[in-house]
């Protein structure tokens, strides 16, 4: 009870004192003054009113009207509050599902966020059993496919002259037409021609199409087609098998004509398994090898650590070289050996030395020692790769072969001749575009003219749709319902995120239509898929949940245990059919070979319209928008072609001095290619690691009828592509075209170190020699106090000379002495405690597929610029992949290094901003504040690695003609022009309002600012992960204060795609994170260490792993060659006077958290 | 008065050898320095003054319609890039604030020095320097990609706002914002007061209502009492001290911009002398350049006489002979210094042509070697022919030389900023830049900006300081033959 204070009694006499201000309040002088004075102007509204009150008031509400109150508008928009909130929604909190996105020979297993309904970022699913969460660049860049405003959006029917659209109904009616006409022939006239898939929802419905339609034809086409490498297996064994590498497991590994790091399927599997066995902790580890012989320089070539140049048509006779030496080395492959050495009697005997090398060092690694071929081989090349893993005790242990589908296509060659025949009453087209990519001589157009009725499937319209009497708009992955198999056959499930954006039709949907199931939503197929799954693999006889199963699947994304059974293989014996193959001439100037293959970016054009692909340098040669007509230097050099682009040719050692120019303005020549009559042109490139005389051409550009994105990149190398000879042809002609250059749009245009230490490397003998070499480089080796090993005092941490000014992101206390005493005296804090940030790169394990650059692309809505842009150098891309050459320009090592913000310590760029838009934050980020940036681009001029990137357009605002760049009379891009017409700042289409940017913004991350014109931007280290995992730890922590976010809960979006792991974030407090101790690791250094920025981004020294028994073994690799020759120093000796230091292999984490938290008394 | 008839000299004057070549020329008498200057002014223009201005205001329209389109579109109608994120928009800054120097010095520190012949060029040189630091001011404001942020108080401008954030004071950028408006402000102060005894003369002479209208209002209400010009000479000389370290801590501090960055060819602590030298240099060329042509247009050779222009070659000879020194010292510091990134720059950016130096050092050639080349001929060989007092005295090759100090000058900005910043620490950085015409119509733009103000600073305010010719006449000088008050002219 609260107790009342007794009444006191106000004194007679004396002064009155008040005790509270209820009695002030009471007084009559206090109640007048609130009457007159409160509220202000009351009184003098109750007058009467007169004129001059009247024009007071109102003129002042004009004042307000015009200057307060426009600032008090709510954007007008319907707000359509959920009248029952769904269960679990919380609005602005994102959601994962787990999907998979299916490709040609496989799914990658995914985990979609959504972002209130809408799917916005891509990741792996790292509880799949064969994934680590890292992806590739197509999965990252999907979202954007979603999102393209070029899609199809809606049902057509073509006639010859116009386009018009339909209801879907109407479109289904179309299918069902025509498979009443079908149920009526038993199939005869119904063809369908589908893609590769590994669905097995599909591979049910064709089959049920089949039982129904026995006539009806079924046909494939890939334009590059994986299928190979299964005919092969299941040729060489006699059985339906595919084979399934564990690269991992692997030693030794020899790849021919096998971009398996790259162009490849399943290269994120690939690429995580490879970088595994390449993942060394200690000079005394175990390292794998890889031998690539290859024609064009493609991801593995770079990464090999000895590369023999070869034709792709002589990769025949170097296979069955190197079978012939192993087979004479391990018993019981007589017959394959004989057979062998017949097919290598064409190989040259200069390369005999490391043919032999290099099967004998297989030899040597029985049993962890793998031998690939790659999809744009023969079949003879891949039964005897089998027939050598087989001999190498490959299979079970670096191998495996998986059950195969058996279902048997028809190919497009097949399909052209029914066509042509007019056999074909209806050809069904569910998906892929063979009006375009369909091989030449077919001339896919003319036939399908043929047939009574096309009806194609299309994610968009174009060059079949033009040739289709019905176009069906296809769904997205990501709208879809579906299934497929990873590579090690595990069921995953294709799910939806999103409602079809314009009510899309899956191919299982158009498939059970024209099949005339009963069931057709693609969902119960699944479903129904999914039943006879679990049912096969849980038994008949066990009970089980199927609606939990069904649920659990879903989830998980992924169906437990589903992985194929390995399959026991024998090999048949070897016939001459199975292994007849006429070996082509070698290639000979003036009778070139060329060849085609599978374009990094898009793909074999499919993704044509993509722009983060587009713009997505090339991993080796680094060029955009396009693809170039490549010949290696010697080449170059006989054809007489000018090579007026140096980028990358300067600076290697033993270039050719008529390779140099200067002149960087002009372009490359154009060139046209012709070979049996049929031709393209497009600009010539000089590629360092290209065999001679062969000419390499990417497929999937130069597309007719695409989106705005794709129009105008590149030229089209199907014009020249047979059915014969698709992936390579003897007897091409060059010719140069006079006075007519192009311009090639390449994000690095100097591909040399110019023996500066910017890469790292060493080889595994080097690291053996010298432990902690990464640290002994450069200006830092000769100083005592760069990046060397702290050293402690006994008072504190001295770990590196102070700074002009106060550290960042540390201070000093005055608990243990005063802040005038001397140092040592002083205990330094870290301005937060409970995080520091840090990232670590494993040039040892990048390859260089370039996931991250996708990933930070899609994570942080970085524009697009197009072509003129990324001449001009102005690509806005937060993460970049350096790729440089060293050595000779025939023969290159290439190394590759994600560049991207290094968030110094020190960081020069906080310093020369007037206007305080960068600063550091207390967990050692550098941090941009877009609101106070005025663009005066100083903070780009004082950064030494130029991690920025300047908004020098309003890049959202682009409106087309991504590929197109101005180009002056002489067809090189004219630097005088501004190309602003393209963006016309507040002249422009005001992308807000337009109907397009309403697609296109769904796919932006909610909490990433999209920047506008004149701002700075750059790595954020994904500091909206940062502060969505600090939030959640908090309230996840609750009282008990533990707000510290444990290690793994969350990454970058570059660490995340990653499939090799090679990119570590982490926080530098927490001394067991991965980050902190790679930070301590032997190999760990700063990129330009001794300009003392102390950057918060490290990198662990590369390592090779070269033969010494080799014809081309090397004690060094050629980067520090050419540091060796032009610092006339090693690091792998006492360098300079840097002998009496750096002697402990501690780490250089000079002031880092992690060290100064151990030091703390 | 005119009537009277001079008198005979009552003070012999020394012997012939040894008196100094008078300033004023021909004996002119006092009336005539009036005339003479204020007749410029005074009346109508001349015939050649109309189309300079009608092509010059032209020039500044065009400017300005670039510097619409630049700030309405985007930098990128510039040639920037990444690396290359500066280019001709501050090398603009620096080549005409760098000009802007001559003026200051020949007011203020000639004037400390008691450097009399400074009296004929000071006010055109103040009022070039002005036009100058203007042109110059638009390069900086106008480069940054936000301009309406720029210039918003709290951004640049030290603003107690309610977050409470400053500018970064550590920002050499910052630093240029106060640099640059100090002198900006003192400059002006500095002609102003100089101008105000012309003032009155010019309102005492004016015919027109509104003419003695404006002049009256700025001269102040100048009479010539003493009293005026006591206080006027305190203002003058107090001006001139505070104006003297100006000279040297504008252009100290816009080479901070380089200075203090890390860059390779950047970060050298030689450059606050070698760019107030270089500084120097070029405000002197320019002043040769407009005051060549001024004095035979506007018939003022015996006021900037030949000995004038032999003094400012000679300053020209003086300040090149520096600046040529810091390039080779830079240049033999960057071997010196042993550190490999900045060696690379100087050989590999800048002195490698295909001709002598590539060759001589085994490299490619640097892909801006025209650039540097150009420089080192405009910059340091060229105004050694100074050497030669013929030389100094044809106006014709002065001025082309004058002229070839400005191309210079600029290239040595341009070097300094674009070889500098293709190609750094890392070669996968390494970039070209190219102008737009953007680029090139601003700049051309800016010289029109220039020569519209000096061309209506002459058709309004006398081109030269008159009160302070006079006075520097023997007529003035009580103790010469000439002078005292011996009645008649003045």
């Amino acid at each position: 009870m609260k107790t009342i204070p007794p009444q006191c009694p106000e004194p007679e006499v004396g002064p009155k004192y008040w005790r509270s201000l209820d009695q002030v309040a009471e007084t009559p002088e206090f109640r007048n003054w609130v009457e007159k004075e409160f509220p202000a102007g009351a009184s003098e509204l109750s007058d009467p009113v007169s004129r001059r009150s009247f024009m007071k008031l109102m003129s002042a509400s004009f004042l307000l009207a015009g200057f307060g109150l426009t600032g008090c508008r709510r954007p007008e928009e319907n707000i359509l509050p959920f009248g029952k909130q769904p269960e679990g929604y919380i609005h602005g909190k994102p959601v994962f599902y787990a999907s998979s996105r299916p490709t040609k020979s496989g799914a990658v297993p995914l985990l979609v966020k959504s972002m209130d309904g809408r799917p916005i970022k891509v990741e792996g699913n790292k509880q799949h059993p064969d994934s680590n969460g890292g992806t590739d660049i197509h999965s990252q860049s999907s979202i954007l496919d979603l999102y393209d405003p070029d899609r199809s959006m809606g049902y057509r029917k073509v006639s010859k002259d116009s386009v018009g659209t339909i209801t879907r109904s109407a479109a289904t009616d179309v299918l069902t037409e025509i498979s009443a006409d079908a149920a009526k022939t038993q199939g005869e006239g119904l063809a369908i021609l589908v893609q590769r898939s590994s669905s097995p929802t599909r591979i049910r419905v064709l089959a049920d199409l089949k039982k129904k339609f026995p006539k009806a034809g079924l046909f494939v086409h890939e334009p590059v087609d994986p299928q190979v490498a299964t005919i092969g297996a299941s040729a060489a064994f006699g059985t339906s098998v595919r084979p399934y590498y564990k690269l991992d497991s692997a030693k030794a590994i020899a790849a021919f004509d096998c971009d398996f790091l790259g162009g490849e399927e399943d290269s994120a599997v690939s690429i995580r398994r490879f970088a595994k066995g390449r993942k060394t902790s200690s000079a005394s580890d175990e390292m794998n090898r890889l031998y690539v012989v290859e024609g064009i320089m493609t991801v593995t070539g770079i990464n090999a650590d000895h590369r023999l140049r070869s034709a792709p048509s002589q990769i025949v006779p170097a296979l069955a070289k190197l079978a012939s030496v192993v087979f004479s080395q391990v018993s019981g492959f007589g017959a394959f050996a004989s057979a062998s050495s017949a097919l290598s009697a064409s190989f040259p005997a200069a390369n005999e030395k490391w043919v032999t090398e290099c099967a004998a060092d297989l030899v040597a690694h029985k049993g962890a020692a793998l031998v690939l071929v790659g999809q744009g081989q023969p079949l003879v090349a891949h039964v005897l790769a089998n027939a050598i893993n087989v001999a190498l005790g490959a299979v079970g242990q670096t191998v495996e072969y998986l059950p195969a589908d058996d279902t048997a296509f028809g190919s497009i060659a097949d399909l052209a001749q029914q066509l042509n025949s007019g056999k074909v009453a209806s050809l069904v087209i569910a998906g892929g575009n063979p009006a375009y990519d369909a091989p030449a001589d077919l001339d896919f157009a003319a036939a399908a003219a043929k047939a009574g009725k096309v009806v194609r499937l299309g994610y968009y319209e174009d060059e079949t749709t033009k040739v289709s009497g019905w176009h069906l708009t296809q769904a997205h992955y990501l709208e879809s319902w579906g299934d497929g198999r990873t590579s090690d056959g595990t069921l995953v499930p294709v799910q939806p995120l999103i409602a079809p954006l314009f009510d899309g039709m899956t191919e299982l949907e158009l498939l059970a239509r024209v099949a005339g199931l009963d069931t057709v939503r693609s969902y119960d197929l699944v479903r129904d898929t999914f039943r006879s799954e679990a049912r096969s693999l849980f038994g008949i006889t066990v009970e089980f949940n199927l609606e939990e199963e069904w649920k659990r699947f879903l989830h998980d994304g992924f169906m437990a245990n589903s992985a194929a059974k390995p399959v026991a293989v024998r090999l048949v014996a070897p016939n001459a059919a199975l292994l007849a193959y006429n070996v082509p001439a070698a290639p000979a100037e003036g009778r070139f070979e060329l060849v085609f293959h599978r374009d990094n970016s898009v793909d074999d054009g499919r993704f044509a319209n993509n722009g983060w692909l587009q713009e997505l340098p090339d991993p080796v040669g680094k060029y955009t928008w396009e693809n170039v007509i490549a010949v290696s230097a010697t080449t170059a050099k006989a054809l007489k072609l000018k090579i007026t682009d140096p980028k990358n040719q300067r600076g290697t050692e033993n270039v050719d001095h008529t390779l140099k120019s200067n002149e960087s303005t002009v372009g490359n020549d154009v060139v046209t290619v012709t070979i049996g009559g049929r031709e393209f042109t497009g600009p010539a490139w000089v590629q360092p690691g290209l065999a001679d005389n062969v000419i390499a051409v990417a497929l999937g550009y130069g597309r007719q009828i695409v989106g705005r994105v794709g129009r105008h990149a590149g030229f089209n190398a199907y014009l020249a592509r047979t059915w014969a000879a698709p992936y390579f042809a003897a007897g091409a002609v060059l010719k140069i075209l006079d006075g007519k250059f192009a311009h090639i749009a390449t994000t690095q245009e100097h591909g040399a170190m110019e023996g500066r230490p910017i890469v790292r490397e060493a080889t595994l003998a080097n690291w053996k020699k010298k432990e902690d070499f990464a640290r002994n480089w450069d200006i830092e080796s000769h100083g005592a106090f760069i990046t060397k090993t702290p050293v402690s005092t006994a008072g504190g941490v001295e770990a590196r000379p102070a700074g002009i000014y106060q550290h960042p992101y540390e201070h000093f206390s005055s608990e243990k002495g005063n802040l005038t005493g001397p140092r040592s005296d002083r205990r330094q804090i870290l301005k937060s405690e409970i995080h520091q940030w840090g990232m670590v790169v494993d040039l040892s394990s990048c390859v260089g597929c370039s996931a991250c650059m996708v990933a930070c692309q899609s994570e942080n809505n970085v524009p697009i610029v197009g072509k003129d842009q990324v001449i001009k150098g102005r690509e806005m891309h937060w993460l970049r992949l350096d790729r440089y050459y060293a050595g000779g320009i025939e023969d290159p090592q290439v190394v590759t290094q994600p560049m991207m913000c290094q968030h110094c310590e020190n960081a020069p760029c906080e310093s020369v901003c007037p206007v305080n838009a960068t600063v550091h934050d207390e967990e050692g980020l550098n941090v941009m504040a877009y609101n106070r940036c005025i663009g005066t681009r100083y903070c780009s001029n004082n950064c030494p690695y130029k991690a920025r990137r300047f908004n020098f357009f309003d890049y959202n605002k682009r409106e087309n003609d991504y590929a197109v760049a101005k180009t002056d009379a002489r067809g090189s891009v004219s630097w005088f022009s501004t190309d602003a017409s393209l963006y016309k700042g507040p002249f422009g289409v005001d992308k807000n309002k337009s109907a397009e940017w309403e697609i296109i913004k769904l796919g932006k991350n909610p909490n990433v600012t999209v920047r506008m014109r004149g701002v700075m931007e750059k790595c954020t280290m994904c500091v909206q992960r940062i502060e969505e995992a600090k939030i959640n730890q908090k309230v996840k922590a609750g009282p008990s204060g533990d707000v510290q976010v444990p290690e793994g809960t969350f990454t970058t979006a570059c660490a995340q795609a990653c499939p090799a792991e090679a990119i570590v974030f982490g926080n530098l407090i927490d001394p067991e994170s991965a980050v902190s101790k790679l930070r301590k690791h032997q190999r760990n250094y700063e990129v330009l260490g001794f300009l003392e920025t102390r950057p918060r981004v490290t990198y662990l020294a590369r390592i090779r792993n070269p033969n010494p028994k080799m014809p081309d073994a090397y004690e060094l690799s050629f980067t520090t060659k050419e540091y060796e020759t032009k610092y006339e120093a090693s690091p792998f000796e006492g360098h300079g006077h840097g002998t009496e230091h750096a002697e402990t292999g501690e780490a250089p984490i000079h002031g880092a958290a992690a060290e100064m938290k151990g030091e703390q008394h | 008065m005119a009537s009277v008839a001079p008198t005979a000299p009552k003070v012999q004057g020394p012997p012939a050898e040894l008196e100094r070549e008078p300033l004023v020329l021909n004996n002119r008498p006092l009336s005539w320095i009036s005339d003479q200057i204020a007749g410029i002014a005074e009346g109508k223009a001349a015939k050649w003054w109309w189309p300079a201005f009608i092509v010059s205001a032209g020039g500044t329209l065009m400017m300005a319609t670039m510097i619409a389109y630049l700030i309405s579109t985007g930098i990128g109608v510039w040639g920037l890039n990444q690396p290359v994120a500066w280019a001709w928009d501050i090398t603009n800054f620096v080549f005409w604030i760098g000009i802007g120097h001559a003026g200051t010095l020949i007011s203020a520190v000639l004037f400390l020095l008691r450097q009399k012949w400074r009296t004929s060029i000071n006010r055109s040189a103040e009022a070039m320097t002005l036009f100058a630091v203007v042109c110059a001011g638009i390069f900086p404001v106008v480069h940054t990609g936000r301009v309406w942020f720029a210039l918003y108080p709290g951004y640049l401008i030290p603003f107690p706002n309610s977050n409470g954030i400053w500018p970064q004071f550590r920002s050499p950028l910052l630093w240029d914002v106060f640099a640059v408006s100090t002198y900006g402000t003192v400059s002006l102060l500095f002609w102003y007061v100089g101008l105000i005894p012309d003032l009155g003369l010019m309102r005492d002479r004016a015919k027109t209502k509104v003419k003695k209208f404006f002049y009256g209002l700025f001269a102040f209400g100048w009479s010539g009492a003493n009293r005026h010009w006591s206080n006027y000479e305190k203002a003058y000389l107090i001006l001139a001290g505070l104006a003297t370290p100006l000279v040297l801590s504008v252009h100290s501090i816009v080479s901070f911009d380089f200075a203090v960055s890390q860059l390779p060819g950047w970060h050298t602590t030689i450059f606050p002398p070698y760019f107030v030298a270089g500084a120097i240099f070029s405000g002197f060329g320019m002043v040769l350049t407009l005051l060549i042509p001024l004095r035979s247009l506007c018939k003022l050779e015996d006021i900037i006489t030949k000995r004038h222009i032999d003094l400012m070659c000679k300053v020209i000879l003086g300040t090149g002979s520096m600046v040529g020194y810091a390039y080779i010292m830079e240049f033999f510091i960057a071997w010196y210094g042993g550190n490999p990134y900045e060696l690379d720059l100087f050989i590999r950016n800048r002195v490698a042509d295909p001709f002598i130096f590539g060759p001589l050092f085994h490299v490619d050639p640097a892909p801006y070697w025209w650039a540097y080349w150009t420089m080192m001929i405009c910059n340091v060989f060229t105004p050694h022919l100074f050497w030669f007092k013929k030389l100094r005295s044809s106006m014709i090759f002065v001025w082309i030389i004058s002229i070839f100090v400005n191309i210079g000058m600029w290239f040595e900005r341009f070097n300094i900023i674009v070889t500098s910043l293709h190609r750094d620490f890392m070669p996968s950085n390494w970039g070209m830049f190219s102008p737009t015409w953007v680029d090139i119509l601003t700049f051309v733009g800016s010289f029109a900006l220039f020569m519209t103000l000096f061309l209506l600073f002459m058709k309004f305010l006398p081109v030269i300081a008159i009160s302070e010719v006079k006075g520097v006449t023997p007529q003035a000088d009580p103790h010469h033959p000439l002078g005292g008050a011996k009645g008649g002219q003045h």
